[in-house]
C-alpha cells in the first residue's frame, strides 16, 4: 500500500471521530473568548488557543533558569521563544528519565519477583494474599511517604515509580505464570530441558502477551506517578512546571502542559505498540489486541 | 540411534483422589512386558487408564503401587529417552520451526552446529525443509504435528509415548501421518507406545495392541498381519477378528477371546 492510499483509508475510517475534535477544539475556543481572566496572571480561565500558543509558550521560558544558550528571565532576562523551547526540553528530558529509569526498574523487579515466587506453590500462596492488600494502596496518596524515605528528589521519583509499576508486573507475572498451559511444561520436560531452561525458553516467552496487556496499563500509571511526585515534591521536572502554573493560575501554561503530557504519552503509546508487535509477532494476529482491550476494559470496571 | 528398550511394567496402580475426596482407580493391577521396537497400541474407551498408563511411563504420573522399568532403571520422573507426542497441539507457538525441533537438542550435550544438522536431517524426513524459519501459526495441523513428530524423534528418545496424537486430524492427513510414522518407526526401530481408540488405527500401526478397560489390561492380542495394511489386509478375516474381540471387550457384546472367536467362526463355516 503506498502512503497516499494509507492516508486516504485512515482518513475514511477516523473522518468522523476528527469532526469531533474539530467541533471540540472550535468550542474551546469560543469559550476562551466568552470566559473571565484570572485576577493573578490575567490569563483567561479556558484559554484561547492563540493565547495558548503565543503567551503562555513564550512564558514558558520562566523557567530557563541557566545563563547561558538563551537569557534566564529569574535573572533578569528577556523573555524568549528560545528559552521556552530549551525549558520544555530541559524540564521534560528531566520527567522522561525518571519515567523511564521506573518504568525500567518497576518492569524488571516486578517480573523477576513474579517469576521467583512462581517458582513453588507455597511462596505463591505466600505471597498472594498480601499482593491484593498491596494493589489497594492507594497510589498517590502515598507520595509523601515515599518522599520522605527516599528523598524529594530523583532517587525518590524513581524509587516510587518503580514501586507502582513493580507491583503490578509482579502480580501480573504471578497470574501469567498460573496461566501457562501445562501441556508445554510437560512437552519441555519429556524433551529433556531443565526446571532453569523451561523459565527461560517456556515461561518467559509465554507470559509476554499478558505482560504486553500491562504495558499499557504501567505506561498509565508511570506517568500519572511522575506527575503526581513532580506535582508533589520535586524542583525540576514539567509535572513541576505543571505546579507553578498552578500557584499563578496561570491557565495558559497548565493547558500546555498538559498538551506536552498527552503529546509524550501518545508517542510512548505508539513506540510500545512498536516493539510488543516485533516481539509478539509469534502470536496469532489481533489476539494480542484483544487480550490488551479485555484487560484494560476489567480494570475499569473494578 | 537405531533400536529401542523394553518397558517393564509390574503390579502398577495409580489411584487419584479428587478434591471431592472421591477416590478413582485410575490403574488397577497391571503388569506387561514391552519388547524393544514393538510398535504397541493401547485401545480402549475413554477414561479407562490409556493416558494414564502413558503418562505414567513417562514419567509424569506418580505411581500408587507397583514400578516400571526402562532398561534396568526404574521410571522417576520425565527422561529424554521418553519422547512424548500429546493430543493437544504442543508446538511452541513463540518458536519458529527450526527452534522447536531443535529443542530438546539443546539440552543435550552436543555442538551448536550438530544440533542444526541433526535438526534438519530431521526436517527433511518429515518433509518441513522449506518451513524450517515459518511460525507455527503458519501451519496447518497436520504440520504442526509433524514438527512434533520431527522434535521427538531428533532428540534420539528410543522410547516414543504417543496420546492419541492423530486424534484432532481429518481423515486423510491422518492417513498420511500414519504411513509418515510407521516409515520413521522402521528406520530407527524404537519402541512406540501409542493410544488411541480408534481400533482401525490401531489395525493399521500395532504390532500388538493391548485392550484396557476400567483401568486393567484385558487382552493383549499380536496383531500378524502384513503391512502395508491397507483395505483389503484389513478386511481379511483375521483382521476382522480382532476388531470384533475389541469391540467385545469395550463393551459391544459378550468377551470372547480371540482363540474362541476364531472356534465360533469355524462352527459357523462347518
Amino acid at each position: 500500500m503506498t502512503l497516499r492510499h494509507r492516508v486516504l483509508e485512515f482518513a475514511r475510517e477516523r473522518w468522523i471521530g476528527f469532526c469531533v475534535i474539530a467541533v471540540i477544539l472550535v468550542a474551546w475556543e469560543i469559550a476562551g473568548h466568552l470566559s473571565p481572566k484570572s485576577l493573578l496572571s490575567q490569563s483567561p480561565i479556558v484559554p484561547p488557543w492563540e493565547f495558548v500558543f503565543g503567551h503562555s509558550f513564550l512564558g514558558m521560558s520562566d523557567y530557563w533558569t541557566f545563563d547561558f544558550l538563551a537569557p534566564a528571565p529569574m535573572l533578569g532576562g528577556e523573555k524568549t521563544y528560545l528559552g521556552a523551547v530549551l525549558a520544555i526540553c530541559y524540564h521534560s528530558a528531566l520527567t522522561l528519565m525518571r519515567l523511564v529509569l521506573g518504568l525500567v526498574f518497576g518492569t524488571v523487579g516486578g517480573v523477576l519477583l513474579g517469576l521467583a515466587f512462581s517458582w513453588s506453590s507455597f511462596l505463591r500462596r505466600l505471597a498472594s494474599t498480601p499482593l491484593h492488600i498491596l494493589r489497594m494502596f492507594p497510589l498517590l496518596a502515598m507520595v509523601p511517604l515515599f518522599q520522605f524515605w527516599f528523598g524529594a528528589n530523583t532517587k525518590g521519583a524513581v524509587t516510587f515509580i518503580a514501586y507502582g509499576v513493580g507491583v503490578v508486573y509482579f502480580a501480573t507475572t504471578i497470574n501469567a505464570v498460573s496461566n501457562i498451559p501445562n501441556k508445554y511444561v510437560e512437552y519441555a520436560r519429556t524433551l529433556g530441558a531443565s526446571r532453569m531452561r523451561i523459565y527461560r525458553s517456556i515461561v518467559l516467552p509465554a507470559i509476554m502477551p499478558e505482560l504486553g496487556a500491562s504495558v499499557i496499563l504501567t505506561l498509565g500509571l508511570a506517568w500519572s506517578t511522575v506527575i503526581g511526585a513532580e506535582y508533589i515534591g520535586l524542583d525540576s521536572g514539567i509535572g513541576r512546571v505543571l505546579i507553578f502554573a498552578q500557584f499563578f493560575s496561570n491557565t495558559g501554561r497548565m493547558t500546555l502542559i498538559t498538551l506536552l503530557i498527552i503529546l509524550y504519552a501518545t508517542i510512548s503509546y505508539a513506540l510500545f505498540r512498536r516493539v510488543a508487535s516485533r516481539i509478539l509477532r509469534w502470536m496469532p494476529s489481533s489476539a494480542f489486541a484483544d487480550a490488551a482491550v479485555v484487560r484494560t476494559a476489567k480494570r475499569d470496571d473494578q | 540411534m537405531i533400536g529401542g528398550q523394553a518397558i517393564h511394567i509390574a503390579d502398577v496402580w495409580c489411584i487419584f483422589e479428587h478434591t471431592s475426596g472421591k477416590k478413582v482407580e485410575a490403574l488397577r493391577d497391571v503388569s506387561i512386558d514391552i519388547l524393544p521396537g514393538q510398535f504397541v497400541c493401547l485401545v480402549g474407551r475413554s477414561g479407562h487408564g490409556k493416558s494414564t498408563l502413558l503418562r505414567a511411563i513417562g514419567g509424569l504420573n506418580a505411581l500408587t503401587a507397583g514400578e516400571i522399568q526402562v532398561g534396568e532403571r526404574n521410571v522417576i520422573g520425565p527422561s529424554a529417552e521418553r519422547g512424548m507426542v500429546f493430543q493437544d497441539d504442543t508446538v511452541f507457538p513463540w518458536m519458529r520451526v527450526r527452534d522447536n525441533v531443535e529443542f530438546g537438542l539443546k539440552s543435550q550435550p552436543i555442538g551448536a552446529e550438530e544440533q542444526r544438522r541433526i535438526a534438519n536431517e530431521w526436517l527433511e524426513r518429515v518433509d518441513l525443509v522449506d518451513f524450517a524459519d515459518s511460525w507455527p501459526k503458519e501451519l496447518s495441523g497436520g504440520m504442526r504435528k509433524r514438527v512434533v513428530l520431527a522434535t521427538v524423534f531428533a532428540t534420539g528418545a528410543n522410547i516414543l509415548l504417543m496420546d492419541e496424537p492423530f486424534g484432532s486430524l481429518d481423515y486423510v492427513t491422518r492417513l498420511i501421518l500414519h504411513s509418515l510414522l510407521l516409515d520413521l518407526w522402521r528406520s530407527t526401530e524404537h519402541t512406540i507406545l501409542f493410544v488411541t481408540h480408534d481400533v482401525e488405527e490401531a489395525l493399521i500401526l500395532a504390532d500388538r495392541i493391548l485392550v484396557m478397560s476400567h483401568g486393567r489390561i484385558v487382552d493383549d492380542i499380536i496383531v500378524d498381519l502384513e503391512r502395508p495394511r491397507d483395505e483389503e489386509i484389513r478386511a481379511k478375516p483375521e483382521a476382522v477378528r480382532i476388531i470384533k474381540t475389541i469391540g467385545q471387550h469395550l463393551g459391544l457384546g459378550p468377551v470372547k477371546r480371540a482363540h474362541e472367536q476364531r472356534r465360533d467362526d469355524a462352527i459357523i463355516a462347518v
